[in-house]
């Protein structure tokens, strides 16, 4: 079995001089960041995170590709997702149908993106932001109209969208993220 | 020692309800939490005499949800999500248990790839978990930039989680017979930047914060729990690793692709705060070098499905085509109302804070019969009480932070 | 016209307003309200962070401080109803404004005419009045009859115990260098700045003002992991404002204090005649190096956590205080020698 126990023992400082040189490496620490402090800030309003596209954000429904059939309802943990029942005319026959369609309620939603993952036809896609403010609770519950169409995001108008790239000497680093890069 | 109700000795009379201890003349009792800035969702009563703690009662329960209860009434996978909320840093750690004992019920074993799958997110957990952990006990003894800087630092392995998952925190990544999402290309290369910063970080960290020595004093010889009490009070995890126990869940019981990476378990036999610290710290570099080989082994080995057969053979070409474009396992509609058999299973894993055991019972439903949920929390607060008395009431703090207790878990 | 001009002058610079009101009141405002901001910033730049930023970009974010006193200045003053009312309400404003009253003491210049008081014992009652605000802090305490002001109110009598007797040794190690108690005579006796023949008792004063003042790593009292403000746990609005700014207040007094004594007061400059060179100069001189001096006691709270108090009372009299001590011997060798 490769994993095993290590007994360590706690790094020795006895003396004088260890406590010395304790204080003078914490304070040459604290000084290299006070003349390069490596920021990772990000100025949110004014600027926002441009998300990658498998970011699990808001749910959208591509009604065209839906079958109906509930699974996206049934597999939702936390009840945001329910279907609503509609009078609809069915374009070939022309006869009066009963039809089921999923709506959605992000006063409830999670982001756990089950729905999307178990939509037999991806009829479900996701779009890669979640921060939008609503102004009531009601507004939040969305309807079939609502949901059929991605939700606009105002904070994509007023931003510079940004992005955070793994950086081996400041561990993240801000970049500007190219604008009209893939949607 | 006598019960006293409501100030006068009535024990005898059999009374049930609130039981009030009648506090020694010289006492001073104070009430920490649940609303302080020391204490995070729950109370400790400490009675002090002088600077001196003589009595710490941890009060627990503040969060308590019912997670236990809720789950009999939901679906086997609609428990993740739920689960997920006892440590959210730590989503993969706490959740993967449930479905290794869901795995052991159905009697199906995830594909390697998923076992890595699951491994490498469940150390970028156990890193931002501890950093997390570093970032309160920071605070807790003045020590802001700590604070701040673990929670930068986490901000790191957030931003991989959220590349291999598609979530930031709430990851939700482990269904039963394998993992959700299989790595995005870039991620190798970014995985082994991170580790390449944090190896370089840590040294920082020592610096400024083990090493330095205010904080070292503050640490050394604090809430010390030798080997044989840590074992009576049964505390888990790098609380019991501290006082020189030799157990890991991933030693004792390697789950998913434990027993094939190559890492250590550190053990300090000091059991003092500082050595708890310590543990933290050293396990976070073990991390890195799980991260490392997890990586390798996924960049080696050919994408495929990391999900058992069972829920991938007879799946619609569909599937597959989405799994090749983003790397997404789609899910079977059948997994929204799986039936499992009638059986019992147990699985442990090992958290950041420690060991969490699920015990679960199926009787054939689509929801459990009984999910037993024993997290490490819930075994560690009982250090506040046999630990804390007797050090000073500056030390509440530094035991409070060192055992990285988290109510949320405790509480369920 | 003149005449009035004149008049007006001499009444600014008489030496005690000019020095209780300009330097130590107004001035001290706006010295703390820099390093406050100063000290939120180099925090936050150690941190990885911005710091205040949003209320000025362009200034990053100065005004911040005074946005924040504005803040305090409207906000309800709640006074708990089992508070001790007139001590609760008293004790912040009066210790906020005997922590600066050692400035109206000290001299800014070596010009006689400018002198607040007579100087020949001015080192001694300047530190006298150091002692006096302290007490109000515990009476801050005691009066909000809660059990976390208490506990910090007992605290802070501890730290001082600890803090008082190593700040005035280190002080006045100097007048034992230079052999006397006239701080104007200290200042212009240093050729070489004091603090580079007697590093340890600058030390030593240095770590008893981190104590005096809860600076990091000795903030004990206000500690708000064990005791959520300490004394000023019922305080609110303006009051609390007052509490936090003595601190910095009495920090800026001290920084004087030790400007004079260890950074060769107004040097290199030399004041001559008049208000101007004879006053107004030597004493920004004095009040732009105490601000620097400041600047570095606001670096140690990124660096440091805090101390538990009884480590913090046993490296005051096992450390600091034979520093103290030693800084203290080595001031008399010094005069023995005739260095200064
Ligand atoms: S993302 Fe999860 S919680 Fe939200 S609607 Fe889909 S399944 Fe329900
Ligand atoms: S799972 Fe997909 S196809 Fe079925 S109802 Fe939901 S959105 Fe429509």
């Amino acid at each position: 079995m490769p994993a095993r126990p290590v007994v360590k023992r706690l790094p020795a400082r006895r003396g004088l001089f260890a406590g010395f040189k304790g204080n003078v490496d914490a304070i040459t620490i604290g000084l290299k960041y006070l003349v390069d402090p490596k920021r990772i800030t990000l100025i949110y309003p004014n600027e926002y995170i441009k998300l990658d596209p498998g970011y699990r954000g808001f749910i959208v429904l591509e009604p065209k590709k839906c079958i109906n059939c509930s699974s996206c309802a049934r597999i939702c943990p936390a009840a945001a997702m329910r279907m609503i029942r509609r009078m609809e005319e069915d374009p070939k026959t022309g006869k009066k149908k009963m039809k089921l369609w999923p709506v959605i309620n992000y006063q409830r939603c999670i982001f756990c993106g089950y729905c999307v993952d178990v939509c037999p036809t991806e009829a479900l896609y996701t779009v890669p932001y979640h921060d939008i403010v609503y102004e009531n609770m009601a507004e939040m519950d969305w309807g079939l109209e609502t949901f059929v169409k991605p939700p606009e995001y105002p904070t994509a108008k007023e931003g510079i969208p940004v992005k955070y790239i793994v950086d081996e000497e400041k561990g993240l680093v801000k970049v500007r993220a190219e604008e009209g890069e893939e949607e | 020692m006598s019960v006293w109700v409501y100030g006068e000795q009535k024990s005898e009379l059999g009374l049930e309800g609130t039981i009030t201890r009648k506090i020694e003349e010289d006492l001073y009792e104070v009430f920490i939490g649940p609303q302080h800035p020391g204490s995070g969702h729950m109370r400790i009563i400490i009675r002090i005499d002088g600077d001196i703690i003589v009595e710490a009662d941890p009060d627990m329960g503040y969060v308590h949800r019912t997670m236990e209860k809720l789950a009999e009434g939901r679906e086997w996978i609609k428990n993740v999500p739920l689960f997920e909320r006892m440590a959210i840093q730590d989503a993969c750690n706490v959740t993967v248990s449930y479905i290794i004992a869901l795995e052991r019920i159905l009697d199906i074993e995830p594909p390697p790839r998923a076992k890595y799958l699951r491994t490498l997110l469940c150390e970028i957990n156990r890193i931002a978990a501890h950093l997390y952990g570093f970032g309160i006990f920071g605070v807790f003894i003045g020590h802001s930039t700590m604070y701040m800087w673990s929670f930068a630092d986490r901000e790191v392995m957030v931003e991989l989680a959220e590349r291999l998952t598609g979530a930031r925190l709430t990851h939700s990544y482990p269904i039963p017979g394998g993992a959700r999402k299989d790595i995005p290309q870039d991620f190798p290369q970014a995985a082994r930047k991170a580790v390449r910063y944090f190896r370089r970080r840590l040294e920082e960290y020592r610096k400024i914060f083990l090493d330095n020595p205010v904080t070292r004093k503050r640490l050394e010889g604090v809430g010390i729990i030798p080997k044989k009490i840590a074992a009576e009070l049964g505390v888990v995890g790098p609380v019991a690793r501290a006082s020189g126990i030799k157990y890991d869940a991933r030693l004792a019981e390697p789950y998913d692709a434990y027993d094939e990476v190559e890492f250590e378990v550190p053990v300090f036999e000091e059991g003092d705060a500082l050595a708890r610290a310590w543990v933290k710290f050293e396990e976070i570099k073990q991390s890195l070098r799980i991260i490392e080989q997890a990586v390798d082994w996924l960049e080696r080995h050919p994408r495929e499905a990391p999900i058992h057969d069972r829920f991938w053979a007879k799946s619609p070409p569909l599937w597959k085509k989405v799994f090749e474009a983003e790397g997404r396992v789609k899910l079977l509609p059948l997994m929204a109302n799986m039936k499992l058999p009638p059986g019992r299973a147990m699985a442990r894993s090992e958290t950041a804070r420690g060991e969490i055991i699920y015990y679960v019972e199926s009787d054939g439903k689509s929801t459990p019969y009984r999910v037993r949920i024993v997290s490490p929390s819930a075994r560690n607060a009982i250090v506040f009480k046999y630990i804390a008395p007797g050090y000073k009431v500056m030390d509440l703090p530094t035991i409070y932070g060192s055992i990285d207790y988290f109510p949320p878990e405790a509480d369920r | 016209m003149a005449g009035i001009i004149d008049l007006i002058l001499s009444i600014i610079f008489y030496p005690p307003i000019y020095q209780l009101v300009l330097v130590g009141l107004t001035g001290s405002l706006v010295v703390v309200i820099f390093i406050i901001w100063f000290e939120r910033k180099a925090t936050a730049r150690v941190q990885r962070r911005l710091g205040p930023y949003h209320i000025a970009p362009r200034l990053a974010g100065l005004p911040q401080l005074v946005a924040d006193l504005i803040r305090y200045a409207f906000q309800e003053v709640i006074i708990p109803r089992t508070a001790d009312r007139e001590l609760f309400v008293l004790a912040p404003i009066v210790a906020t404004v005997l922590s600066i009253l050692p400035i109206a003491v000290v001299p800014l210049t070596s010009n006689p005419a400018y002198w607040p008081i007579p100087m020949d014992y001015s080192i001694l009652v300047a530190l006298a009045l150091t002692t006096v605000s302290p007490i109000f802090l515990i009476v801050a305490g005691w009066a909000s009859n809660n059990k976390f002001s208490i506990i910090g109110g007992v605290r802070e009598a501890f730290v001082i115990t600890a803090y008082e007797m190593i700040a005035i040794m280190s002080i006045l190690s100097a007048s034992a260098a230079v052999l006397t108690f006239n701080l104007v005579e200290i200042v212009e006796a240093q050729r070489i700045w004091y603090i580079l023949l007697n590093p340890i008792a600058f030390l030593a004063a240095f770590l008893s003002v981190l104590m005096a003042t809860s600076g990091f790593p000795f903030e004990i009292p206000e500690s708000e992991n064990e005791v959520v403000a300490g004394p000023f746990t019922e305080y609110s609005g303006l009051l609390y404002g007052l509490n936090m700014g003595a601190a910095y207040m009495k920090r800026f007094a001290f920084s004087i204090l030790m400007v004079l004594v260890f950074l060769g007061g107004w040097s290199p400059y030399t004041p001559g005649e008049g208000i101007l060179s004879g006053y107004l100069i030597p004493s920004l001189i004095v009040v732009a190096k105490a601000a620097i001096l400041m600047m570095i006691f606001s670096l140690t709270r990124s660096i440091y956590g805090r101390f538990r108090l009884d480590q913090a009372l046993e490296g005051a009299w096992r450390l600091v205080f034979p520093m103290a001590v030693l800084g203290f011997g080595l001031a008399l060798l010094e005069a023995y020698l005739g260095v200064m």
